[in-house]
């Protein structure tokens, strides 16, 4: 059994109320989780928090992910990242600074870059890969670190409407990328 | 690559698909997120596309550091769930509720205590509550039967007796409301409590509770022992 098999098998069982399968499944998921939450709040405290609330909804909403599609990990990230960020804008923490050096239009990957771009199989890299470095970045920081557009704006400086035009962009490229 | 290598911001066709990248990514303005929310509610593959992003999105994480929480978290998580030792006794109801009961705790008792009567007058139920045993009630088997036209109810108990020095105590938790004592249950057998009248119309999908107390009930008004066994009330 790979581990998303193993973690779906989980999720199944949580649905209909197992607690032991409940308590696998944290100790099988909750360091990555609790990880995505320290990276978007920075706050063991708050990071907890919302890692708690995450596995409540988990508990009583255990059925319901497939309707939509999602594969359980992708639903499991999905579901705390958001809350993270949801959490991040309600403390309404000031953004990380971004040099503004990373922001030079023709910015390539690095020899280094690249060679961990040849190594990983992930499309998203890959794809991110393709864009000039700075717009990866932002992309990076939006996901990841779950600057809203405002945050990006005041984070380097730029214009709001720029950093909005940018993104877009590099969505689209991404988009295609993707759907190669 | 410069701007203008970019391809165009336009085509129609792209801009569902960017709108999409941009709610999954929370990035949305409100008004505008509100509007692609029900756009989305009507169609299926903008769902679709906005799961595709998730799932792509997702991947990056494999980047983040996988940092364990603290071991109390679990406990924490589990005593919030599942009730630990000493939970509130919302923790302990809820999976027997079926309407919310709010997790705040309201800080005023209305005590009225049941009247305790023994006579054995038969009690015609049109409101029936099959009490469920809770962790920490196993062997307690316990039915309520509730006259709403004499005002009384009858607990039947066929199994299962408080711990020793203990008694059982039954309350009644009525939408979000703190819970209110209706009376002590008998040492053994059935119980018939009348129940204050201006307590009637709460008592459809209420839930009924039973608590052990000390001697002579609950000292402070609200329960402080385990919750053994509690349920609905339904129509019979």
């Amino acid at each position: 059994m790979t581990p998303q098999e193993e973690v779906e098998r989980l999720i199944a069982r949580v649905a209909m109320g197992d607690r032991a399968a409940f308590t696998k499944l944290y100790d099988r998921t909750s360091a990555k989780l609790f990880g995505v939450c320290l990276r978007v709040l920075n706050d063991r405290a708050e990071a907890e928090e919302v890692l708690q609330e995450v596995f409540v909804t988990v508990w009583n909403k255990a059925d319901t992910y497939r309707v939509n599609g999602y594969s359980p990990m992708t639903w499991l990230i999905t579901i705390t990242r958001n809350r993270a960020v949801d959490r991040r804008r309600a403390l309404k923490r000031p953004p990380e600074p971004i040099d503004t050096a990373d922001l030079l239009p023709d910015g390539k990957p690095g020899p280094e870059a690249s060679a961990v771009a040849a190594s990983d199989a992930r499309r998203i890299t890959q794809c991110l890969d393709e864009l000039p470095r700075a717009r990866a970045h932002l992309v990076r920081r939006a996901y990841l670190d779950g600057d809203s557009y405002a945050d990006l704006a005041e984070a380097t400086g730029v214009n709001l409407n720029t950093i909005r035009t940018w993104l877009r962009r590099s969505l689209i490229a991404l988009r295609e990328c993707l759907s190669r | 690559m410069s701007d203008k290598t970019n391809p165009p911001e336009g085509p129609e066709e792209d801009e569902p698909r960017v709108l999409a990248a941009e709610y999954a990514l929370g990035l949305l303005p409100n008004d505008e997120r509100v509007a692609f929310e029900a756009r989305m509610a009507e169609d299926q593959a903008l769902r679709d596309e906005v799961a595709a992003w998730d799932a792509t999105f997702a991947e990056l994480i494999d980047d983040v550091e996988e940092v364990p929480p603290s071991p109390q978290l679990r406990k924490r998580l589990e005593a919030r769930l599942f009730g630990a030792r000493r939970p509130s006794i919302w923790q302990q109801v809820w999976p027997y509720a079926l309407g919310g009961i709010a997790a705040a705790v309201v800080l005023w008792f209305a005590a009225t205590s049941g009247v305790l009567v023994t006579d054995d007058e038969a009690v015609r139920a049109d409101l029936v509550a099959e009490l469920a045993a809770t962790p920490d009630g196993e062997g307690l088997d316990l039915r309520a039967n509730v006259d709403t036209t004499r005002g009384a109810v009858q607990i039947l108990r066929s199994a299962g007796d408080p711990p020793e020095g203990r008694v059982f105590e039954l309350w009644l938790i009525a939408g979000n409301n703190a819970p209110v004592s209706l009376g002590l249950l008998d040492g053994d057998g059935d119980t018939v409590i009348d129940l204050p009248q201006d307590l009637l119309a709460s008592l459809p999908g209420a839930v009924l509770a039973i608590s052990d107390e000390p001697p002579g009930g609950s000292p402070t008004g609200a329960p402080t022992g385990a919750v053994r066994a509690a349920g609905p009330l339904t129509a019979s």
